[in-house]
């Protein structure tokens, strides 16, 4: 039998199975149409503008190598006319970032672009495994990752740039939605399927062209053009709903190649359908700009290596405690009052837990949204009025878990009870 | 945690946190419970959900016809014996009732044994429940529904000679993946359902999904490029199809719907096809379905996190659908799909169209993104 040829080509042989939609194509044509979705992303989007200076988030993993390495060539193919920067955040991880930075210098050098190292310690004043040593290998990934997201906006900032990329791929966008269904955050399934986050009024605009991409497929690019990145994980354990939602889209990519994908457009549609009063974002506005997630950890995967789900599940368990306890607090309630007619969902439960629960009452009455300011304590932008970053700091200088917050009238519901979920966490680890 | 309940409690063997009498054999959600107090919750928890259908007033009024779609699993079978009791009780107290039920099978194997095995079935629960009207329906006989764009599933007419089960198997078999079958046939099955109902005047469909298997339900169509639907697929109330939809066993988790389906006397074990066990499910099967491997996610989570099962729900009935779009309905599944959107091309995770695999697209019709997926992988 002749060799299957290139379906793209049809002159050379095929060597490559599309892991997205399983084409065969050859070597040359699967880069090339690699780089063209990218660029058709970029595009459709109006991603960039002329004259953009772009600082890319660089790990020295695959995802961003590789996003570094196809904006060089897009840049150039396309006369983008970008300025394009290499960021790099130090955690502060013994042997974690050491060789990872290493790779990332060469970066520098092989893509001929600037680079800037940002250190957690120079900028919290605490590296990373100094956190862990206070918080312990649990639950340390929220600190991370706020860490991190703010670390790049202000590095960006220093730099006097005003637009990130990230490597974000599809696998981890949708391992965000199926996540953030699995915790019943609507006001971040809403975020997080955006291409941008943060619009004309933020500082920095954050982006992630490679939404749109396999992670399978990004390995098999930087494999094919023989990219210089660096293999590691994260040597602290993911946060399980993170690393359950994780395994389930490997499978499900495995039963179907198209569901990735297939997620991602799920959540694109589903963020229409959060109530503007979850989210604050309004639905005229079109769904590619929302509200700048800055002291979010919408996508914590970037940078956290790949968090297979080898975690013990604590965020879970705590969460399910909490919501055993409302669950208690509501059905008490619901003794006392009328029947609850058929066909009236839950918010009305919530509600009524009022007298049970104080505090959940105000937190729904001020469901107004959130609004961009900045935070009293660093001046860096936040939806609230002392920024996530700083709370977490005071917690850890405090020599003690992050606490209090839930007593934070402007949060939302279900972020406040995320925050308590993850203080009983801390306090049984 | 059923865990620290117990610990809680000193004495060795703990009564039942609610009568304080018998032993306790059972956990509800936190409360360590006897098998009566067991069985109590898990009606009570559902006979609330029918609150909408208990007898008001004195006047007799015609009952209100309600179809009952029934699996032969442990959830329909349960939620059927449920009501069965309830209006028994309605009857004994008022002699007149407030719904009757039509009880609707669905045949979806078209083998001739399983089909007489489902016929045997379905006798015996007659005889266990004969106060309803008993019916069964083969799911080829959605073949010939009107509201179906058989064109843009390619079988305009073509074999329409043969007959129809054979058509069915000939649709089934051209799917290129399990998942894709497995979708086609339980769209076929709700639009079957909807037109059944529609056709013997039930005002109302009562299905037996419990907490879990709507959780499922959540993530499955979430997987499948149904995200859009979600306002539409597990909340009660009016269905795009103008027929209500109720899930009375949205409060009840899987594993308790399966406790309670051997607590009844006698236990409903012999009206019950027991469902695969999901140990067995292995994502590198062909025959591996996204559905399957989202019943075995959350069996494995309800396991230790029933209330995140919940709250999935629950949080999903808080998604709202769009009040001032512009919607036309799927040629398959018949949900309401934003005018340009529908179909899995034209949107920004199709990125090459010129490199697109697969069939050449001439005539598509109005397909969902998640109908669409299915027909064209």
């Amino acid at each position: 039998m002749a060799p299957a040829l290139c379906a793209n080509c049809k002159t050379s042989r095929a060597l490559i199975i599309r892991p997205k939609n399983h084409q065969k194509l050859c070597k040359e044509c699967f880069i090339a149409v690699f780089e063209a979705e990218i660029h058709h992303t970029i595009i459709t989007t109006s991603l960039f503008s002329p004259g953009d200076k772009i600082a890319i988030g660089a790990s020295g993993g695959k995802d961003s190598t590789v996003l570094a390495s196809v904006l060089k060539t897009l840049n150039e193919r396309h006369n983008y006319g970008l300025e394009l920067v290499l960021l790099s955040i130090d955690e502060g991880i013994k042997g974690y970032r050491d060789d990872s930075l290493e790779t990332v210098k060469r970066n520098a050098v092989q893509y001929d672009m600037p680079l800037k190292i940002v250190g957690y310690d120079e900028l919290y004043g605490w590296t990373m495994d100094q956190v862990v040593e206070v918080i312990g290998k649990k639950g340390n990934c929220t600190y991370c990752g706020v860490f991190r997201r703010q670390a790049l906006d202000r590095g960006a900032k220093m730099l006097g740039i005003k637009h990130v990329v990230t490597g974000h791929n599809a696998d981890d966008v949708a391992e965000t939605i199926l996540m953030n269904l699995l915790r019943g955050d609507l006001p971040r399934l809403a975020r997080s399927t955006s291409i941008v986050t943060g619009d004309a009024t933020s500082d920095v605009r954050r982006s992630k062209p490679l939404k749109y991409a396999y992670e399978k497929e990004i390995v098999l690019y930087a494999h094919h053009k023989k990219l210089d990145y660096f293999t590691t994980e994260c040597l602290y354990s993911p946060e399980a709903f993170r690393g359950s939602a994780r395994s389930l889209i490997k499978n499900l990519e495995r039963v179907r190649p198209s569901a990735i994908l297939d997620v991602v457009r799920s959540g694109e549609d589903m963020a229409k359908l959060v109530p503007e009063e979850v989210t604050g974002i309004s639905q005229c506005k079109s769904q590619k700009v929302s509200l700048s997630s800055a002291d979010g950890e919408d996508e914590g995967a970037g940078g956290c290596g790949s968090a297979n789900g080898r975690s013990s599940g604590g965020e879970m368990a705590a969460m399910e405690k909490k919501l055993q306890q409302d669950e208690t607090a509501s059905s008490r309630e619901i003794d006392m009052s009328n029947p609850i007619a058929s066909g009236q969902n839950h918010d009305r439960l919530i509600k009524k837990t009022g007298p049970i629960k104080p505090v959940r009452i105000e937190s729904s009455k001020k469901l107004v949204g959130q609004t961009l300011g900045t935070c009293k304590t660093c001046g860096y932008m936040s939806s609230q009025e002392i920024c996530k970053a700083c709370t977490l700091l005071e917690g850890l200088n405090k020599n003690r878990p992050k606490m209090e917050i839930e007593i934070d009238v402007e949060e939302e519901e279900s972020s406040t009870l995320r925050r308590r979920m993850e203080g009983v966490a801390l306090a049984a680890g | 945690m059923p865990g620290e309940i117990l610990a809680q409690n000193s004495s060795d063997a703990p009564l039942c946190q609610r009568c304080g009498t018998e032993a306790a054999t059972h956990n509800v959600r936190s409360e360590d419970v006897c098998s009566n107090c067991f069985s109590q919750y898990v009606q009570t928890k559902t006979i609330k959900r029918m609150e909408t259908y208990r007898i008001r007033g004195s006047s007799a009024k015609t009952p209100r016809k309600l179809l009952f779609p029934l699996s032969f699993g442990p959830s329909s079978a349960s939620l059927l014996h449920i009501l069965d009791q309830h209006l028994r009780g309605q009857y004994d107290r008022m002699k007149r009732t407030s719904y009757e039920l039509y009880v609707v099978h669905i045949n979806v194997y078209v083998d001739p044994v399983d089909r007489k095995d489902a016929d045997e079935m379905l006798e015996k629960y007659k005889t266990r429940y004969p106060r309803h009207n008993y019916a069964i329906f083969n799911l080829e006989e959605a073949l010939g529904l009107d509201g179906i764009d058989w064109k843009a599933l390619g079988l305009e007419n073509s074999d329409s000679m043969a007959p129809s089960a054979e058509r069915l198997q000939k649709l089934l078999g051209s799917m290129s993946s399990a998942t894709s079958r497995s979708d086609i046939v339980s769209t076929l099955l709700a639009r079957l359902l909807v037109d059944v109902a529609k056709r013997n005047s039930c005002e109302g469909t009562l299905f037996g999904d419990s907490t879990t298997r709507l959780a499922e339900k959540t993530l499955t169509e979430t997987a499948k490029g149904r995200g859009f639907s979600l306002p539409w697929q597990i909340s009660d109330g009016t269905s795009p199809h103008g027929i209500t939809f109720y899930y009375p066993l949205r409060d009840i988790l899987k594993k308790e719907i399966m406790s309670f389906s051997t607590l009844t006397s006698p236990p409903l074990t012999d009206l019950i096809v027991q469902p695969h066990p999901t140990s067995q499910i292995s994502a590198s099967s062909k025959l591996t379905t996204i559905d399957d491997l989202m019943a075995q996610y959350f069996e494995s989570v309800e396991e230790n996190f029933p209330s995140i099962v919940a709250n999935v729900v629950r949080t999903t009935s808080k998604l709202q659908s769009l009040p001032n779009e512009t919607t036309e309905a799927c040629g398959l599944c018949g949900l309401p799909v934003a005018v340009g959107t529908d179909g899995i091309h034209g949107w920004g995770g199709d990125q090459n169209s010129e490199s697109r695999p697969g069939k050449d697209d001439t005539y598509h019709g109005i397909l969902c993104y998640g109908c669409s997926r299915s027909m064209n992988s």
